[in-house]
């Protein structure tokens, strides 16, 4: 089948999709996104979080035809030519970042997070993030990028 | 100097915008994809296995099976070090353990290999697992050295006779559980062919191991394979030595004649690349009344596979850390239908857990204060050879004192279970971690170019640790040059063999070649500059010059100086490398770990509220990874100590929890406040670079002063991890 979808602003068309397949994999694997990351296909880890038509979903989990006419906004997307959302630049400035695999689902979350709530307490980014599983860092630098974040 | 500062990761920008390149983000053209179809039973043989309805499926490519699996060049021994396991599967129609491949489809897009697997039809005929090692630590046996150099059996002194007459005698029973890496990145391999050069995309933390084994399977020379890995999503361990799903994959995409990818998915990885071995330990201590201690005697159980003599759960704290005349330790194995264990991050936590219980319970039982009894019992001397003086790198009386100061320790501890907060008890409890010191000899080379930038290139990985940005540091600082002008590649076996990143090592060993490698081509340049009459530093002895923020001057005149780039632009690019055979490996990474916990009354919920570390890692390279690796490593060992375990069906012998919904690890909100310190002193017997390991080290220490904080909360002494509510209830 054929599948429409606005990524990152732009209107992209993809054929031959299966119905079947998710989001995640039409992202990766048809549309040279390689950024949402895949890890665990159940929902579980949050690796792929993307945002679609402004929530952030895990892509593993969107069947590819439920993202007809949407709007999918994917890590590589947050970014403004080479300056960095400021998500982003908190991470790196934290070092709440190691091997980087969980990384882009971490930022996107955290995008969102920010969106919602500008100026989280520390029991709201823990809540907010509980569904991002990270096994490098312990998480406590990446609760403070996103403080630093929110102050920024 | 930058060394040492907190640089921020130079591939932090590449992973927050989603443009680093993983193993499996590589964009290949012609791509095909497997699927493996895994055994659905854990002991016995198939006796009809159906593929037609499979290999008729649409985009379908090719079905292989033992009857037409690969055949390989090389059989694994029992002792496989560097292969992860010596099964080497759809060679025969036998099913050791649950998750054996026993098939692979591979069709011109995933899912359709996917959907083909599914229809895949398997008779097996089914016996009985062995599954426990408690069922069977009557059969436990020593298992036979290989070539990596595991101990299983150590004696100094008479302990048991010491332990016989000893004043005060503790003993306990522990138990740790099988654990499962779960890297955030799935196992993934992508083998291309061109011609009989092999190119593997590989997640691997030993680009070395991969090349020479993947080589010695298929029958090729090694120099016909090369191996790529820019970024690695994790590892801790799974993907420190080579399994087969790398060579098979090779070896199909070879028959094939297309490139193929295999991502193993999540379950996969729990039968796939190892595990943390389940262990039972009996351990007993000997001591006087003040807590002298004269005996350990030590004896531990861990599992092991059908066809694997091996354990890694290694015990030298039992027999290093504290001076104690008289110790004895045996290790032993028992075989089970489950895959072969593998080192996971910090192998030495398995037994150090058990140590660091019953020096809490000889503090329970001598009334002496768990860190006041640590240091009656320090060792000066590495007690299994008096003669050899820890010297000047042990620091473990720092860690102590800036640990207890940052937690605020007590010098009485309150009655077990007496202090309550907000409906739970609240206890605290530390512990000492131990690790040793790995290196490996490792090879950086450098180019500098016309424009003064350096091009650092070494054959090592970035399992996320911060290689990429610690290289950076030391070859700027070697150079004496802003660290922007240096660029650090590794992860691909065309750049110079170095170190793997398993045991803590790569920091010290690929940071020292890297510090030579750099020192080595200033030098260079420096000669070159002072032969050249146009340079300002002409005529000046080489030893009398230097460098700093890219230029290099006379010490006694710094008026007179030029760039690197000035001396290249008429010399042309200079290169340099270095090779560093590694040092001996005598030092040991020290650190002390503090905890406070709530337990709560009504549902045996343990909370961790505090946890404290400081480290003694040698020389700090840069503040903000060693920070952030020590917070993740102490986490780690909260995950070991309260979520974390495997579990398995006792009849089926299949894994119950090979997800991340049914297997627990830690997440932001089980995370307390966490405070680090590190005592920041060279240790030169570890490495040029005075760096010793962080990561393993880090993991060590938590999980036992967590479940010492958890008794002394409940008065409930738990020897089983992981401490889950039903054990406090």
């Amino acid at each position: 089948m054929r599948v429409n979808i606005t990524v990152n602003g732009e209107a992209r068309q993809v054929d031959d999709v299966w119905p079947g397949e998710s989001l995640l994999y039409v992202l990766r694997e048809r549309l040279g996104l390689p950024g949402s990351k895949n890890a665990c296909e159940q929902g579980e880890c949050g690796s792929c979080t993307v945002y679609m038509d402004g929530t952030p979903v895990c892509a593993c989990l969107v069947a590819a035809g439920q993202a007809e006419g949407r709007e999918v906004r994917t890590v590589e997307g947050l970014a403004s030519g080479d300056t960095l959302d400021r998500v982003q630049q908190a991470f790196v400035d934290a070092g709440a970042v190691q091997c980087g695999f969980c990384t882009p689902g971490l930022v996107v979350a955290a995008h969102d997070l920010l969106t919602r709530t500008p100026q989280p307490s520390d029991p709201e980014i823990r809540e907010a993030l509980a569904g991002n599983l990270c096994r490098c860092t312990g998480y406590e630098k990446i609760l403070d990028a996103v403080r630093m974040a929110a102050r920024s | 100097m930058i060394i040492g500062k907190p640089l921020d990761r130079v591939d932090g920008p590449a992973k927050v915008t989603g443009a680093a390149k993983y193993a499996a983000d590589q964009h290949i053209p012609g791509l095909t994809h497997a699927v493996l179809v895994t055994s659905a039973i854990a002991r016995g043989k198939i006796i009809r296995i159906d593929t037609g309805q499979a290999a008729r499926s649409p985009g379908v490519l090719s079905v292989i099976t033992h009857h037409n699996g690969p055949r390989f060049a090389y059989q694994p021994p029992k002792h496989p070090w560097i292969y992860g396991q010596t099964h080497v599967p759809l060679q025969n129609d036998v099913i050791y353990h649950s998750g054996q491949i026993v098939a692979v489809v591979i069709a011109d897009t995933l899912e359709r290999a996917r959907y083909a697997a599914t229809l895949i039809q398997i008779d097996y005929a089914v016996e009985t697992p062995e599954i426990s090692v408690e069922a069977n630590l009557d059969k436990a046996f020593i298992p036979e050295r290989g070539p990596f150099n595991l101990r299983y059996e150590y004696r100094r002194g008479d302990a048991h006779g010491a332990l016989a007459t000893a004043p005060v005698r503790v003993s306990g029973r522990y138990r740790t559980s099988m654990q499962h890496h779960n890297p955030m990145e799935p196992t993934a391999t992508t083998a291309v062919w061109d011609g009989d050069h092999l190119t593997l995309y590989e997640t691997t933390q030993a680009l070395a191991f991969t090349r020479q084994k993947t080589a010695e399977m298929l029958g090729v020379d090694q120099k016909q394979v090369r191996v790529v890995s820019p970024y690695l999503g994790g590892g801790f361990g799974a993907k420190g030595y080579v399994w087969p799903h790398t060579f098979i994959t090779a070896a199909i995409a070879r028959s094939l004649g297309r490139p193929v990818k295999l991502v193993l998915t999540r379950a996969q990885s729990y039968t796939m690349h190892g595990h943390r071995a389940e262990t039972v330990q009996e351990l007993s201590v000997g001591a006087t009344r003040d807590g002298t201690i004269t005996a350990f005697v030590h004896s531990a159980v861990s599992q092991t596979s059908m066809l694997n003599e091996v354990s890694w759960e290694e015990m030298d704290a039992t027999t290093q850390l504290y001076a104690c005349p008289n110790a004895e330790l045996t290790r032993r194995v028992v075989r089970l239908n489950l895959g072969t264990p593998t080192p996971m991050r910090a192998p030495l936590s398995v037994g150090g857990y058990a140590l660091e219980s019953i020096m809490d319970e000889l503090s329970h039982a001598t009334g002496v204060n768990p860190l006041e009894l640590r240091l009656r019992n320090y060792s000066t001397h590495n007690p299994e050879n008096p003669s050899q003086p820890w010297g000047t790198g042990k620091f473990l009386r720092d860690c102590y004192e800036l640990g207890a100061k940052l937690f605020d320790w007590p010098h009485r501890l309150p009655r077990p279970r007496s202090t309550r907060r907000d409906g739970g008890w609240i206890g605290v409890g530390m512990a000492t971690a131990f690790h040793p010191t790995y290196v490996s000899a490792a090879t950086v080379s450098i180019r500098m170019d016309a424009d003064g930038k350096a091009l650092v290139r070494s054959a090592t990985q970035d399992i996320g640790t911060g290689t990429y940005t610690i290289v950076t540091q030391t070859v700027a600082d070697a150079l004496g040059v802003p660290a922007k002008s240096v660029r650090f590649e590794l992860g691909d076996t065309n750049f110079a063999p170095s170190a793997p990143s398993i045991g803590s090592r790569t920091a010290a060993s690929v940071g020292t070649a890297a510090h030579h490698a750099g020192s080595a081509l200033k030098d260079k340049v420096i000669a070159i500059a002072v032969a050249d009459h146009r340079s300002p530093l002409y005529g000046i002895p080489a030893a009398q010059v230097t460098a700093a923020d890219g230029q290099l001057f006379h010490r006694l005149d710094p008026r007179r100086r030029e760039t690197y780039a000035d001396v290249l632009r008429r010399h042309g690019p200079v290169d340099s490398e270095a090779v560093w055979p590694a040092a001996p490996g005598i030092s040991r990474s020290y650190g002390a770990v503090f905890a406070e916990v709530t337990v709560d009354d009504a549902t045996g919920e343990v909370r961790v509220t505090r946890l404290v570390g400081a480290f003694d890692i040698g020389r700090v390279l840069n503040a903000k990874t060693a920070r952030s690796q020590a917070i993740g490593g102490m986490i780690w060992g909260l995950g070991t100590a309260l979520t974390e375990h495997t579990i398995v069906d006792e009849h089926l012998g299949r894994i119950l929890t090979a997800n991340l919904s049914g297997y627990l690890v830690p997440v932001e909100a089980d995370v307390p406040d966490v405070d680090i310190a590190f005592v920041d002193k060279a240790d030169p017997a570890a490495s040029d670079i005075g760096a010793k390991g962080v990561g393993e080290l880090a993991s060590n220490g938590a999980t036992a002063a967590i479940a010492n904080a958890v008794c002394h909360a409940t008065g409930r002494r738990v020897r089983d991890l992981p401490i889950t509510p039903d054990k406090l209830l």
